[in-house]
């Protein structure tokens, strides 16, 4: 018995069903043919559910139909036939309510560890450095040369697509390079949420505990998702103590710094304050170039320096965006045969970039400067010179150079019809300020962020 | 209405269209469709007004993957009959996922966040994800800025919505599809005198199909012209 009987009654579902249905509900289905049965594997039970309610009854009629012997019949499973395309993240799930014995458990476990393994991709030496991740570089490096001994934890924060993923990676992969056969294990927080769950439904606490015990190196990313989760916090606060008493490296990354992650237990805060926690902040223009470049290295595509510096200087939010709208350049010059100019890039980003000058206006500004030191608009607008508000409307005129294409004039116009010299007062004002004033750099900074992402 | 067609109206079998690149006109889309079609992009986000084609090229996609031997799944959030974050389970095994109108769950935490894990494990996996929603990833509304910028870590594509001459181009390749004959004047008098959104338009192509195949006619002015009024 073949599968081409499973194909004709794709051919006619395919017909019958709207595409809609079609694509959502049997497009996924993988099937298989063993002994006159007729397996068909949803990727979850939401879709097995869905399709066996529905369509059941009309896929066996179809089969009887169709079937000049005796037809097949048909299963329902949860689960994955050996992928047609390389993915090891790919484990045929467990079906739930089947007894899960503690080697089957300790399988999948090994199955993990084979998945959680660093991305050999994200090293040092493609780490671009720059004023805003020097600190954060530096120690890692210092971990990924003293594993366990140099800092313990290290805790990386910073604003979402800055690097943090890049860098720790890069110092498991170190590790693993100095010291072959190390056990580095990589893995987003929620892995650790839903393997820890698995395994307490599966009463095979032990066993998860002994796997996460028993590494050399532990890298969760973005723990932040374990707020509100208290089970994991109280699991991982063990783990993570009985690695730090046994010397092995922990590293963290979190999105904000870690006594400002709400929901986190206050024991945890504090263990996380141990080792070293760097920041790292948005890149600056020249690092966004330097980044450009090096990914253009890295696509083998000849980029002019002034188009990184066209990219770098419109799209400062983070590097991820950076890296999207390099891939949406070079994909148009892939296709159009063309070599990447100035002149192609804006074309090629032309809706991008309409956007970001649409989504970026004085009035805007105003609003999003008023409301981050929560004063008033019209305070903005003001006469009124104490420094409370004059900070504030400093700051807010510095953003409107920056950001928009207004004039000078018309900058100082729309602060409540002001000379263009005080524009230009409050931009180097402003420029002066971020080196001096720790605070004002910082709150620069967010408000840049804030208004471009 | 019965679901067994009558034998007296001709047969149904192959009349439907598919959600195919074959039958998708590209227009000034053409990047976009080259970009989706070669597949090497692991992470695309498309947007669009109504009728700009995201559902077709998301389900195009798909269709190809199939042909390819690998498995696809598309997702169209804004479906009334509603799927749940936890639909998204286990697809980190699909090797192409496709969520269309993410704009009907942007600002819920849940979907948000199931949406943020699944990116990152398709991401481990090596497979891929292409996202479409009516706005740009930094107006949809999200609440998790880390998804947010997981939009914008692939080409971000706006997609032109057609002009007259596209649409009747469009229009013509779906008769061809179909294996009617649709001259180029008859397209222009539809284009003049029906609905212009390209869903209307598509309709009336396939009421046009059953009614000149039943009545065995050519699409002529006179034909579509009694028809349409």
């Amino acid at each position: 018995m073949s599968i081409a009987l499973w194909s004709q009654c794709l051919a006619r579902l395919e017909d019958e069903l709207s595409p809609q249905q079609y694509n959502t509900w049997i497009r996924p289905l993988q099937a298989e043919m063993v002994d006159n049965t007729l397996r068909l594997l949803s990727p979850n039970r939401f879709v097995q559910d869905w399709v066996t309610q529905r369509f059941r009854e009309r896929i066996v009629e179809m089969l009887n139909q169709m079937s000049e012997a005796e037809p097949p019949q048909l299963v329902f499973e949860v689960g994955s036939i050996a992928p047609a395309v390389p993915q090891p993240a790919a484990a045929p799930a467990v079906p739930e309510p089947a007894p899960v014995t503690a080697a089957q458990l300790q399988q999948t476990m090994k199955k993990n560890s084979q998945q959680a393994r660093t991305n050999p991709l994200f090293s040092f030496n493609n780490f671009v450095e720059g004023k805003s991740n020097q600190l954060a570089r530096a120690a890692s490096m210092q971990v990924a040369e003293n594993p366990g001994t140099a800092y313990n934890p290290l805790f990386i924060y910073g604003g979402v697509g800055l690097g943090k993923t890049h860098l720790m990676h890069a110092v498991g992969n170190m590790i693993m390079e100095r010291q072959p056969g190390a056990k580095v294990i990589y893995l987003h927080s929620e892995r650790f949420v839903a393997d820890m769950v698995k395994a307490l439904q599966h009463n095979a606490i032990n066993e998860f505990k002994r796997y996460y015990r028993s590494v050399d190196a532990l890298l969760i990313d973005d723990i932040q998702f374990f707020a509100g989760k208290e089970r994991s916090q109280e699991e991982f606060f063990h783990t993570f103590n009985a690695l730090l008493e046994g010397q092995r490296q922990v590293i963290l990354t979190c999105d904000r710094y870690p006594k400002e992650v709400n929901g986190l237990e206050e024991r945890l805060k504090s263990r996380f304050g141990w080792g070293l926690t760097v920041a790292i902040e948005p890149p600056e223009l020249e690092t966004r170039v330097a980044i450009l470049m090096s990914k253009a290295v890295q696509a083998d595509v000849d980029l002019p320096h002034e188009v990184a510096f066209f990219i770098a200087k419109r799209i400062r939010s983070n590097i991820r965006e950076l890296e999207g709208a390099l891939r949406r350049v070079i994909a148009n010059a892939h296709f159009t045969g063309r070599p990447i100019t100035l002149d192609f890039a804006k074309e090629a980003l032309r809706d991008l970039l309409a956007l970001q000058a649409k989504l970026v206006t004085i009035e805007n500004i105003q609003k999003t400067v008023a409301e981050y030191y929560k004063i008033r608009v019209a305070d903005l607008l003001s006469k009124r010179r104490n420094r409370s508000i004059a900070r504030p409307r400093q700051i807010a005129m510095a953003l409107a150079k920056e950001l928009t294409n207004h004039s000078l004039p018309e900058i100082g116009d729309a602060f409540g019809g002001r000379d263009h010299t005080t524009v230009m007062h409050a931009c180097k004002k402003v420029v002066e300020l971020k080196e001096s004033d720790q605070m004002i750099s910082e709150d620069y900074a967010n408000l840049l962020r804030i208004l471009t992402t | 209405m019965s679901p067994h067609i009558p034998s007296q109206l001709p047969l149904r079998i192959g009349l439907r269209d598919g959600a195919t690149f074959a039958n998708f006109f590209p227009g000034q889309n053409a990047p976009v469709c080259h970009t989706l079609q070669q597949g090497r992009e692991p992470f695309v986000y498309l947007w669009g007004g109504v009728g700009s084609g995201k559902s077709h090229l998301l389900q195009a996609a798909c269709h190809a993957v199939s042909e390819q031997g690998g498995t696809a799944i598309y997702l169209p959030l804004a479906e009334p009959e509603g799927l749940l974050p936890q639909m998204l389970e286990g697809m980190e095994q699909m090797s192409l996922v496709c969520v269309d109108d993410l704009q009907a769950i942007a600002g819920d935490q849940e979907w948000e966040q199931a949406l943020f894990h699944l990116y990152n494990r398709l991401r481990d996996g090596g497979n891929r994800l292409i996202a479409a929603a009516d706005a740009p990833p930094a107006s949809l509304g999200l609440g998790l800025v880390d998804l947010l910028s997981r939009f914008g870590w692939g080409p971000v594509y706006q997609l032109q919505p057609p002009g007259d001459e596209e649409k009747s181009a469009a229009l013509r390749l779906r008769a061809a599809n179909r294996g009617m004959e649709m001259p180029p004047e008859v397209a222009a008098y539809l284009m003049s005198r029906a609905p212009r959104d390209m869903h209307a338009l598509f309709a009336l192509l396939e009421r046009l199909d059953e009614i000149s195949l039943a009545a065995q006619r050519k699409l002529t002015i006179p034909f579509v012209r009694e028809l349409i009024q």
